[in-house]
C-alpha cells in the first residue's frame, strides 16, 4: 500500500492517531448538531438522547480527538526533529489500541447508560459529570497509563536522538500536560474545591500547555512547509513560551472570580489573563512574517513559485494563527475582566468564545497536521489544494465563524436580559431565552452548524482521496 | 563585525522562558496554599460560634439563608441565620429543612455527599451552570435555593402543590417532565426520593457559598424590562 | 490621602488580599517579581556574547 512511503514506524503510528481523531471529530460534530437542534426544537429526542447526553459526547469527544491528534502530531514530527526512529514505538502502537478501545467503550456507555445512581459506582463506571473530563475513573487510569507511555517514548527519543529546541519544548510541555490531568481525578463534596481543581485541568491545558504545544507545531510547520530558518523560528518559540506561560498560568484567576475563592483573584485573574492575547498576536505576526520573508527570498531569486510545499496544510496553519488570535485572544478578552464577567459568566457568550477558541487554536492546526500526514504517506513533494479541500476549508471555517457570530448575538440577549435586567433567576433565565435576538441566534447557529458539518464531509472526502490526485508534485 | 544582540539570542529567551514559567508556577502554588484553606468546608462549630466561612459546613441547611448587599464589599453576600446590626450573618435564625432544624453534622454531611454525588451522576452540569460553570441550556443553579419562584408565593412551589420549598424542589426533581414550565423541559433522570433530598441539600448548601456577589441582583429585580 | 488605602473587607485576611490596595497594586507586584530578574539574565547573556564575540 501507499504506506511504503513512510520510512518510520513512528509516522505510521501517527497516521493511525490522525485517522481515529478524524472519526471522533465527526462524532463530536454530530452530537453538537443534536444539541443545537434541541435548542430550536426541545422535543427532539427528549428522554431518548437528552441535551445533557448529546452535549457530554460533543465536548468530551472534542477533548479526546484533540488529544489523539496531538499525540499523533508528536509521533509524526519526532523522527524529523531527532533524526531517529521513535524509541518504544512498538509499545506506542499497543497503547494506541488500548486508548482507542477505552474511548469507544466510554462513549458507548455515555450514549446507552447515560446516568447512574448517586454513588461512587457511577463515577467509576459511567461518567464523572464534570464538563470536558467526564470520563469515568477507570478510564482516567487507562488514560494516565497511555499518557505515561507516550511521555516516556518522547523522553527516550529526545534523549537518544538530536534534541532540537522544538523537542525540548515538547518534552517540558507534554509532561506538564499529562501531569495536570491528575488534578481532575478525585472526588470532593465541596463544589468550590471541585471547581478550583477542575480548572487546573481545563484552563492550564487550553491556555497554557496546549498553546505552547501549538507554538511548537507551528514552528515545525514553518520549517517543514516553507523552509523557515530553524534558529529564528526557535527563538520565536522561546519568546512565545515565556509569554504564554507568563500570562496563562496566573491568568487562571479569571475562573476564580465567582466560585467561592477570595476576592484577590479579581485582580490577578484580570491582569494576567488580559495579557494572554499578546503571545497570540505574536504568533500570528510571526507566521505571516516568516511566510512573507521566505517568499520574498524566493522571489528575489527570480523564481516565480510558491515556497509552500503543502498548500492545504499551510492554509490550516495560517487559519490557526488567525483563529487562535481571534477566538482565544479577542473573544477571550471580551469577557475576561471581572466587571464584564460578572454578567457574561456562563452565558451563550461563553459558548461563542469556547467554540471559536477551541476551533481556531486547536482544530485548525491539527487538521493541518492531518494533511502533512497524507502528504508524507503518499510520498508527495508539493501538495496542492483540490476542489474538496477548498470547499472543506471555507465551509468549516466559515461555519464556525458563523456559529460564533450567532452565539455572540444570542449571548448579548442572554446576559443583558437574564443577568443584567432580571438578576439571573429561573424566570429571568427564560425571559432571556425568549428574546428575539436569542431565538434568531439559535436558528443561525444551527444553520451554520450544518454548514460546518457539510464542510467536514468534504474534509473527509479530501483526506481520503487527495493522495491519489494527479496534480501534486511527486 | 556587528555585535550580536542579546534580544535575538536564543539562549537569552530560553533562559527567560524557564525563569518566567518557574516563577509563575511557584506563585500559583503559593496562591493555592493561600486559597485552599479559605475554601475548605466549614464545620458545625463554626456556625455555632458565628464564624463566617466562604464555604460553610453542611449543617448550614439548618439555617435560614438570604442574599444581601454588603455595604463594605459593595456586592451581595449570603447571610446565614439572619443579619446582625452590621448586616452580617448572625447565625441565629434557624429554618426547618424537611421538617427538622437539628440535622447533626454527620447527617448533614451524608446528605450533602449524596447530593453532590447525585449532581455528578445525573449530569446536572451538562444542562445547567453550577457556580456559573457548565452548560447554558437551563437556569443557573448557584442560588437556585433562593429563587423567589420556589418561595411561598412562587409559581414553582404552587405548581407542585407542596407547602415547603424543599419539598417542592424534591418533587420537581423526581418528576420534572410532569411539571413543565416551558417547551424546554428537564428530563426524568431516575432521581429517587432520597437522592432528591440530597440534591436539595446540595443546592441549599451551594446558595450559602460566598461567590463574591455572583450572580448580581439575584431575585431582586422582577422583570424591569420585558425580554422581548 | 486615606482614599489611597483600602480597609480590608474580604472574608479572610491574607497577604495577597492586603496587597490588593486599589487598582493593580497586587498584579504590579507579581509582574515585577516575574519580569525584573530578567534584567539579570540579560546582563549575564550580554557578558557571555561579548566574551564569545
Ligand atoms: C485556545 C485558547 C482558549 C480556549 C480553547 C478557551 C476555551 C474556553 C472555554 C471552552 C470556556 C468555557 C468553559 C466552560 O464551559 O465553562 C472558556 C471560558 C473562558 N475563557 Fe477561554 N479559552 C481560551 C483562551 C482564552 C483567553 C486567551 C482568554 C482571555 C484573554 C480567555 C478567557 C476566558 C474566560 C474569562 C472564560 C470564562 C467565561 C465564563 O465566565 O463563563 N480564554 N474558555
Ligand atoms: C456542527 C457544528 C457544531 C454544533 C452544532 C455545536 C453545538 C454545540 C452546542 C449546542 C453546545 C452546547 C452549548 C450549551 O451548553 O448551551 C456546544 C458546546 C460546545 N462546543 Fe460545539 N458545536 C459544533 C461544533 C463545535 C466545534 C467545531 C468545536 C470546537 C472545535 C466545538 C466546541 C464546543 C465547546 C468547547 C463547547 C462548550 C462551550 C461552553 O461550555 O462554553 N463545537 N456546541
Ligand atoms: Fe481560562
Amino acid at each position: 500500500m501507499a504506506n511504503s512511503h513512510l520510512k518510520y514506524e513512528s509516522k505510521k503510528l501517527a497516521t493511525w492517531y490522525f485517522t481515529f481523531a478524524a472519526i471522533i471529530f465527526g462524532a463530536q460534530l454530530l452530537f453538537g448538531l443534536v444539541a443545537a437542534i434541541q435548542y430550536v426544537m426541545p422535543s427532539f429526542m427528549f428522554e431518548v438522547v437528552d441535551f445533557s447526553v448529546a452535549r457530554m459526547i460533543h465536548i468530551n469527544a472534542l477533548v479526546v480527538w484533540m488529544v489523539f491528534a496531538m499525540f499523533g502530531s508528536v509521533y509524526w514530527l519526532l523522527p524529523d526533529e531527532t533524526g531517529i526512529e521513535t524509541v518504544g514505538v512498538g509499545i506506542g502502537k499497543l497503547l494506541f489500541w488500548a486508548f482507542a478501545a477505552a474511548i469507544v467503550v466510554v462513549v458507548l456507555v455515555y450514549l446507552f447508560i447515560q446516568v447512574g445512581p448517586a454513588d461512587e459506582t457511577t463515577i467509576w463506571f459511567i461518567h464523572e459529570g464534570r464538563e470536558y473530563i467526564e470520563a469515568p475513573r477507570w478510564a482516567d487510569f487507562a488514560i494516565v497509563v497511555v499518557a505515561l507511555g507516550f511521555v516516556a517514548n518522547l523522553y527516550m527519543t529526545g534523549i537518544k536522538g538530536n534534541r532540537s529546541g522544538i523537542v525540548t519544548v515538547l518534552m517540558a510541555d507534554m509532561i506538564a500536560f499529562s501531569g495536570l490531568y491528575l488534578t481532575g481525578m478525585f472526588y470532593t463534596d465541596n463544589i468550590s474545591m471541585d471547581q478550583f481543581w477542575w480548572w487546573w485541568v481545563i484552563h492550564l491545558w487550553v491556555e497554557a500547555t496546549w498553546e505552547v504545544f501549538v507554538g511548537a507545531l507551528a514552528a515545525y510547520g514553518l520549517i517543514t512547509m516553507i523552509g523557515a530558518h530553524r534558529k529564528v523560528v526557535e527563538m520565536w518559540l522561546w519568546i512565545e513560551v515565556a509569554m504564554l506561560f507568563g500570562s496563562g498560568i496566573l491568568g487562571m484567576g479569571h475562573h476564580y472570580f465567582w466560585i467561592g475563592t477570595p476576592e484577590y483573584w479579581w485582580e490577578i485573574g484580570a491582569l494576567f489573563s488580559a495579557l494572554e492575547p499578546l503571545p497570540l498576536v505574536a504568533m500570528f505576526i510571526h507566521v505571516l512574517y516568516d511566510w512573507g520573508k521566505m517568499q520574498g527570498q524566493e522571489d528575489a531569486k527570480g523564481l516565480e513559485q510558491s515556497v509552500i510545499t503543502n498548500k492545504p496544510a499551510f492554509t490550516w496553519f495560517i487559519l490557526n494563527a488567525f483563529g487562535n488570535f481571534l477566538g482565544a485572544g479577542i473573544w477571550g478578552f471580551f469577557h475576561t475582566l471581572p466587571q464584564v464577567n460578572l454578567y457574561t459568566h456562563g452565558t451563550q457568550f461563553t459558548s461563542a468564545h469556547g467554540h471559536l477558541a477551541f476551533f481556531g487554536a486547536y482544530a485548525t492546526i491539527l487538521i493541518g497536521m492531518m494533511y502533512l500526514g497524507v502528504q508524507g504517506k503518499n510520498g508527495i513533494k508539493i501538495m496542492r489544494h483540490t476542489k474538496s479541500s477548498i470547499w472543506a476549508t471555507s465551509m468549516i471555517f466559515g461555519g464556525v465563524l458563523g456559529m460564533t457570530m450567532a452565539l455572540t448575538i444570542a449571548g448579548y440577549a442572554d446576559f443583558i436580559i437574564s443577568r443584567a435586567q432580571w438578576g439571573a433567576t429561573w424566570e429571568g433565565y427564560f425571559a432571556g431565552q425568549s428574546g428575539v435576538w436569542y431565538l434568531q441566534g439559535m436558528n443561525w447557529r444551527l444553520i451554520m452548524g450544518v454548514v460546518t458539518f457539510i464542510g467536514f464531509l468534504f474534509l473527509v472526502k479530501d483526506l481520503l482521496s487527495t493522495g491519489r490526485a494527479a496534480h501534486h508534485e511527486r | 563585525m556587528a555585535k550580536k544582540s542579546v534580544w535575538s539570542d536564543n539562549r537569552f529567551w530560553q533562559r527567560s522562558a524557564g525563569w518566567v514559567t518557574g516563577v509563575a508556577s511557584v506563585l500559583l502554588m503559593w496562591l493555592t496554599f493561600d486559597t485552599i484553606p479559605q475554601i475548605t468546608l466549614g464545620t458545625d462549630a463554626d456556625l455555632e460560634n458565628g464564624v463566617t466561612k466562604r464555604v460553610p459546613g453542611p449543617t448550614v441547611i439548618n439555617y435560614k439563608i438570604t442574599y444581601e448587599m454588603d455595604k463594605k464589599r459593595h456586592h451581595e453576600v449570603p447571610v446565614i441565620g439572619g443579619a446582625n446590626a452590621e448586616g452580617k450573618s448572625s447565625f441565629q435564625e434557624k429554618e426547618k429543612f424537611f421538617g427538622r432544624d437539628d440535622w447533626s453534622e454527620e447527617e448533614a454531611r451524608a446528605l450533602l455527599r449524596l447530593g453532590k454525588l447525585g449532581s455528578q451522576a445525573k449530569n446536572c452540569m451538562n444542562c445547567h451552570t453550577l457556580l456559573g460553570n457548565g452548560a447554558y441550556y437551563a437556569p443557573d443553579l448557584t442560588k437556585a435555593w433562593l429563587d423567589p419562584a420556589w418561595g411561598p408565593n412562587g409559581p414553582m412551589q404552587a405548581m407542585t402543590g407542596k407547602n415547603t420549598k424543599e419539598e417542592a424542589m424534591a418533587e420537581f426533581l423526581q418528576f420534572p417532565s410532569q411539571y413543565p414550565t416551558h417547551a424546554r423541559m428537564m428530563p426524568n433522570l431516575g432521581i429517587t426520593a432520597e437522592e432528591a433530598k440530597g440534591l436539595v441539600a446540595f443546592l441549599k448548601h451551594m446558595s450559602s457559598i460566598d461567590t463574591n456577589g455572583f450572580p448580581r441582583n439575584f431575585g431582586k429585580i422582577e422583570g424591569a424590562v420585558h425580554g422581548k | 490621602m486615606n482614599v489611597m488605602f483600602e480597609p480590608f473587607v474580604d472574608v479572610v485576611p491574607s497577604f495577597f488580599g492586603t496587597l490588593a490596595q486599589g487598582p493593580l497594586t497586587l498584579t504590579i507586584f507579581l509582574h515585577t517579581l516575574i519580569v525584573l530578574p530578567m534584567f539579570w539574565i540579560y546582563r549575564q547573556e550580554k557578558a557571555r556574547l561579548e566574551q564569545e564575540g
